[in-house]
C-alpha cells in the first residue's frame, strides 16, 4: 500500500469537494424552496398570483432540489470518496469526473427553471422534459463507468460493503430511469412528449420507479455512506459482515417489487397491490439490517454521544431509518392505506425518511469529510451542535404535525354521521390543516436554518484553511530565504 | 470500555480498509431472524387470503374471501374479494340503511318532514354535505353569498320566491335573472333621478324633489315597472328584486358609506344592467336529494 504522504496527488479530491459545495447549495435553495410551498399551504396568499412560484410549480423543484440537487450531489461526493478510500487508488478519469459534475448539476438547475417556466413530463420525482432526462442518462451512464473502472483497479482484494451499495444505487437507478422516462417527443423542438406507455401500466411504471428512486437513491445508496462514515467516526469494526451480506441481497431483490403499493385502491389490478403489499411486510426486517449494523457499530461508543456532535446526527439518522421503514410497510398494508391515502400522513413519512434519515446521515457524513478535504479542523463546533438540535427539533414539530394533519382528515373524509350520512364536509377537512400546516412550516423553517448554519460553518472553514496555507507557505518560504 | 468485552470473544473478517475499517463477524441477531420469518409468515396469509399472483393470463384469487353484493339495478352477484366489489357492497349498505329514511322523505310533503323531528333530522344531515359540496361554491359555505354575484340565502328576500315548490323549481331547473342596461334609454340626469327614488323606497329619503322626478322616470319613461311592479316589490315570476326592502344582493349599498356612494352603486347597476344564472341540478341530484335541499335551504332564512 502507498502511504498517504501526497494524499492530494493520490486521491481525486477535487471532484469530491465541488460536489460537496453544490450539495450544500442545493440542500439550501432545496429547503428553502420546501419551506415556502409549506408557507403557501398555511397561507395561501403567499402564492401573490404569481404562476411561477404556486405550490403546483414549486413542488417538483422542491423535491428535484433536494433529493437530486441536495441528495444526489451528497451521493456523488461521498461515493467517490469513499470508493478512492476503500480501493485505495486514484478516481477514474479526472475528465470523465468532472463530466458528472457538469452533467448533474446542468440537469437540476434546468429542472428547476423548466418547472417554474410550466414545462413538466408530470410524472412524480421525473418531471424532466426528455432533453434533461436525456443529459442525466448520458452523465448517469458515465457516473456507471467511473464507478466500475475504480473498483477494477483496486489495490484491495475485497470490495468494501459500502461500495456494494453504491454500485447496486448506480446500476439500478440508470434501470429505472431510462424505463420509465421512455417517451416519444411531440415533434424535434417542442418540450413536450408522450408517454411509451398507457393508462394503468404506465401508473405502474411510475410507481416502480418512483418507491425504486426511495429505496436505491434514498436507501441503498445512503446506507453506502453510513457503512463508511459510521465505522470511520466511531473507530470501531462494523457490527456484522454476515448481516451486512443477507441484507443488501434482500434489500436490492425485495424493493424492486412493492411500487403497487402507491397504487392500492385504484384501477391498478387487486392481485398487484396485494402482491407489493406482501413484500413490502417482507421489507421491513431487511431494512432494519441496516439500521441494527450501524447502531450495532455505534455501540461501545456511546460515551462518545456527549462530545462527539457527528455521532448524534448519524444516530438519530439511524433511528428515523428504523422508525419510517417500520413506517411505510404499515401503511403499505390496503386496510391502513385506506386511510393515510391522499393525506398528509404520506408526506410527513417521506419526510421521516429524508429530514431524519437522508439530510442527517448526510450531514454527519459532511462534518467527517470537510475538514480532511480541506485539511483543516471545522471553523466552529458550536454550530455542528446548534446544527444538530434546530434539525432534530424541526423534524419532530414537522412529523408530528403531518400525522396529526394525515391522520386527522383521513379519519374526517370517512366519518358518517349516525344517518348514514358524512358528518364533515370537503371544505371542513380542508381547513382543520391550517394549524397542522403552520406548526409544520415551522418545523421545516427550523431544519432549513440548521442547514444555512452548516452552510455558513463550510465556508468559514474553508475560508479558514485558506489562510492556513498561506501562512504555512509564507513560513517555508520565509525558512528557505534564511537558510 | 465495553468494546474491550466484545473484541476477544468475536472474530473480524481479518480484512481492513483505509487503514482502519474492520467487519465482525457476529452472527445475525436471533430476534431479527425471527421477526423476518414472521413478516414472511404474514405476508404468505395475506397472499393466501386476497388475489396477489400472477399465474399464466390469470391470477390467485384467495381463498375464504367471496363477496355477494347487489347492484343498484338490482342483479345480485358474487365474486372474489376485490376493490370494486368491496365498494358496491359497502354502497349497497348504505343504500339499504338509508332505504328507510329516504322512502319517508319521498311519501312525504315538505311540511309533513317539517313536523316530523326524525325526518327533519335526516333531511338535514343529508343536505348539509350536499349544500356544501354542490352550492357552496357560489352560495358560500354559510350560504350568504357574494353581493353583485350569488344571491344570500340567509336572508328574508327570495327572488323566485321562498315558498317550499318555489324552491324546488329553483333548483331542479335553474334560474335566469337578467337586469336590462339603461345608459342608451335614459339621460345621466334620469339615471340620478331613479336612483334617489329606488334609494327612498327604502328609507334613504335626502332630495325629495329628485326623488319626485325619479318616480315619474320609474312609473314612465324606464318603464321600471314593467319588472318591479307598479309598487316596485318585485315580481317572483320573473325574478325581479323588491325595491322596498332594505336588502340589496346586486348593487352594494349595504357596504356604501356615504349617500353619494350608494347612489353611485344603484346608478351603475341601472346604466350596465347585470346578467346572472343559475345552473338546474336535475341531472346531477336525484329527487330525493334536491327534495332534502329544498327543505334545508328554506330552512336556512326561514323561507316563506
Amino acid at each position: 500500500m502507498v502511504a498517504s504522504s501526497a494524499p492530494v496527488e493520490q486521491y481525486n479530491y477535487d471532484i469530491v469537494r465541488k460536489f460537496t459545495i453544490m450539495a450544500l447549495v442545493w440542500g439550501v435553495l432545496g429547503m428553502l424552496a420546501g419551506v415556502y410551498i409549506a408557507s403557501e399551504l398555511a397561507f395561501p396568499f403567499l402564492n401573490f398570483d404569481i404562476a411561477q412560484i404556486t405550490f403546483g410549480r414549486l413542488r417538483p423543484v422542491h423535491t428535484t432540489l433536494v433529493i437530486f440537487g441536495f441528495g444526489g450531489s451528497a451521493l456523488f461526493a461521498t461515493s467517490y470518496y469513499v470508493v478512492q478510500r476503500t480501493c485505495q487508488t486514484r478516481l477514474f478519469s479526472d475528465g470523465a469526473a468532472n463530466f458528472t459534475f457538469w452533467g448533474w448539476n446542468l440537469s437540476v438547475g434546468l429542472a428547476a427553471i423548466s418547472y417554474m417556466m410550466g414545462y413538466t413530463q408530470a410524472r412524480e420525482y421525473a418531471e424532466m422534459v426528455w432533453p434533461i432526462d436525456l443529459l442525466i442518462a448520458v452523465t448517469w451512464v458515465v457516473y456507471l463507468v467511473i464507478y466500475v473502472m475504480t473498483l477494477r483497479r483496486r489495490s484491495q482484494p475485497h470490495i468494501y460493503v459500502a461500495n456494494w451499495f453504491f454500485i447496486a444505487f448506480i446500476l439500478a437507478t440508470a434501470l429505472l430511469h431510462i424505463f420509465n422516462n421512455m417517451a416519444v417527443p411531440v415533434h424535434m423542438f417542442s418540450l413536450s412528449s408522450y408517454s411509451l406507455h398507457a393508462g394503468v401500466q404506465d401508473a405502474m411504471t411510475q410507481w416502480w420507479y418512483g418507491h425504486n428512486a426511495v429505496g436505491f437513491f434514498l436507501t441503498a445508496a445512503f446506507l453506502g455512506m453510513m457503512y463508511y462514515f459510521i465505522p470511520k467516526q466511531v473507530g470501531r469494526p462494523v457490527y456484522s459482515y454476515r448481516l451486512s451480506i443477507i441484507h443488501f441481497w434482500a434489500l436490492i431483490f425485495l424493493y424492486m417489487w412493492v411500487g403497487g403499493h402507491h397504487l392500492h385502491w385504484t384501477a391498478l389490478p387487486d392481485w398487484t397491490s396485494t402482491l407489493a403489499a406482501g413484500f413490502s411486510i417482507l421489507l421491513l426486517m431487511p431494512s432494519w439490517g441496516g439500521m441494527i449494523n450501524g447502531i450495532m457499530t455505534l455501540s461501545g461508543a456511546w460515551d462518545k454521544l456527549r462530545t462527539d456532535p457527528i455521532i448524534r446526527f448519524m444516530v438519530v439518522s439511524l433511528s428515523f431509518y428504523g422508525m419510517s421503514t417500520f413506517e411505510g410497510p404499515l401503511m403499505s398494508l390496503k386496510s391502513v392505506n385506506a386511510l393515510s391515502h391522499y393525506t398528509d400522513w404520506t408526506i410527513g413519512h417521506v419526510h421521516s425518511g429524508a429530514l431524519g434519515w437522508v439530510a442527517m446521515i448526510s450531514f454527519g457524513s459532511f462534518y467527517h469529510l470537510i475538514p480532511r478535504l480541506w485539511e483543516t479542523k471545522m471553523y466552529s463546533e458550536k454550530l455542528i451542535f446548534t446544527h444538530f438540535w434546530l434539525a432534530t427539533i424541526g423534524i419532530v414539530l414537522y412529523i408530528s404535525a403531518l400525522w396529526v394533519a394525515g391522520i386527522g382528515q383521513g379519519l374526517l373524509l370517512r366519518a358518517f354521521d349516525e344517518y348514514g350520512n358524512l358528518a364533515y364536509t370537503f371544505i371542513e377537512t380542508v381547513s382543520f390543516l391550517h394549524q397542522p400546516y403552520v406548526i409544520r412550516a415551522i418545523g421545516g423553517g427550523l431544519f432549513l436554518l440548521g442547514t444555512i448554519l452548516m452552510g455558513y460553518n463550510t465556508l468559514m472553514t474553508i475560508r479558514k484553511a485558506k489562510k492556513e496555507r498561506t501562512e504555512i507557505e509564507a513560513k517555508i518560504a520565509a525558512k528557505l530565504a534564511n537558510a | 470500555m465495553s468494546s474491550e468485552k466484545t473484541k476477544p470473544t468475536v472474530q473480524t473478517t481479518g480484512h481492513a480498509w483505509d487503514g482502519d475499517i474492520q467487519e465482525f463477524n457476529n452472527p445475525l441477531p436471533t430476534w431479527w431472524l425471527w421477526t423476518f420469518y414472521a413478516t414472511v409468515v404474514f405476508a404468505i396469509i395475506y397472499w393466501v387470503l386476497f388475489p396477489a399472483w400472477p399465474v399464466g393470463k390469470d391470477y390467485t384469487k384467495g381463498v375464504m374471501n367471496e363477496i355477494t353484493y347487489t347492484t343498484s339495478e338490482g342483479k345480485t352477484k358474487t365474486t372474489h374479494w376485490n376493490t370494486r366489489s368491496l365498494l358496491l357492497k359497502e354502497m349497497q349498505l348504505a343504500r339499504e340503511s338509508q332505504a328507510k329514511y329516504l322512502k319517508d322523505i319521498n311519501a312525504s310533503t315538505f311540511e309533513q318532514i317539517a313536523a316530523d323531528e326524525e325526518k327533519s333530522a335526516f333531511a338535514y344531515s343529508a343536505a348539509k354535505v350536499l349544500f356544501a359540496d354542490n352550492c357552496a361554491a357560489c352560495h358560500q359555505a354559510g350560504g350568504d353569498g357574494v353581493i353583485g354575484y350569488y344571491p344570500n340565502l340567509l336572508d328574508d328576500a327570495w327572488l323566485w320566491g321562498g315558498s317550499f315548490s318555489n324552491i324546488q323549481e329553483t333548483i331542479v331547473k335553474g334560474r335566469m335573472g337578467a337586469m336590462p342596461g339603461f345608459k342608451s334609454r335614459l339621460t345621466e340626469k334620469q339615471i340620478s333621478d331613479v336612483s334617489v327614488y329606488v334609494l327612498s323606497l327604502s328609507g334613504d329619503v335626502t332630495d325629495a324633489s329628485a326623488a319626485k322626478r325619479g318616480k315619474a322616470v320609474f312609473n314612465n319613461d324606464g318603464g321600471c315597472t314593467a319588472c318591479h311592479g307598479a309598487d316596485a316589490k318585485g315580481i317572483i315570476t320573473m325574478g325581479s328584486a323588491n325595491l322596498t326592502d332594505k336588502i340589496w344582493t346586486i348593487a352594494d349599498v349595504t357596504g356604501a358609506d356615504t349617500f353619494d356612494a350608494k347612489k353611485a352603486a344603484v346608478s351603475d347597476l341601472i346604466k350596465n344592467g347585470k346578467s346572472r344564472e343559475m345552473p338546474g341540478w336535475k341531472d346531477r341530484l336525484t329527487a330525493a336529494e334536491i327534495k332534502m335541499l329544498t327543505f334545508y335551504v328554506h330552512q336556512l332564512a326561514g323561507g316563506k
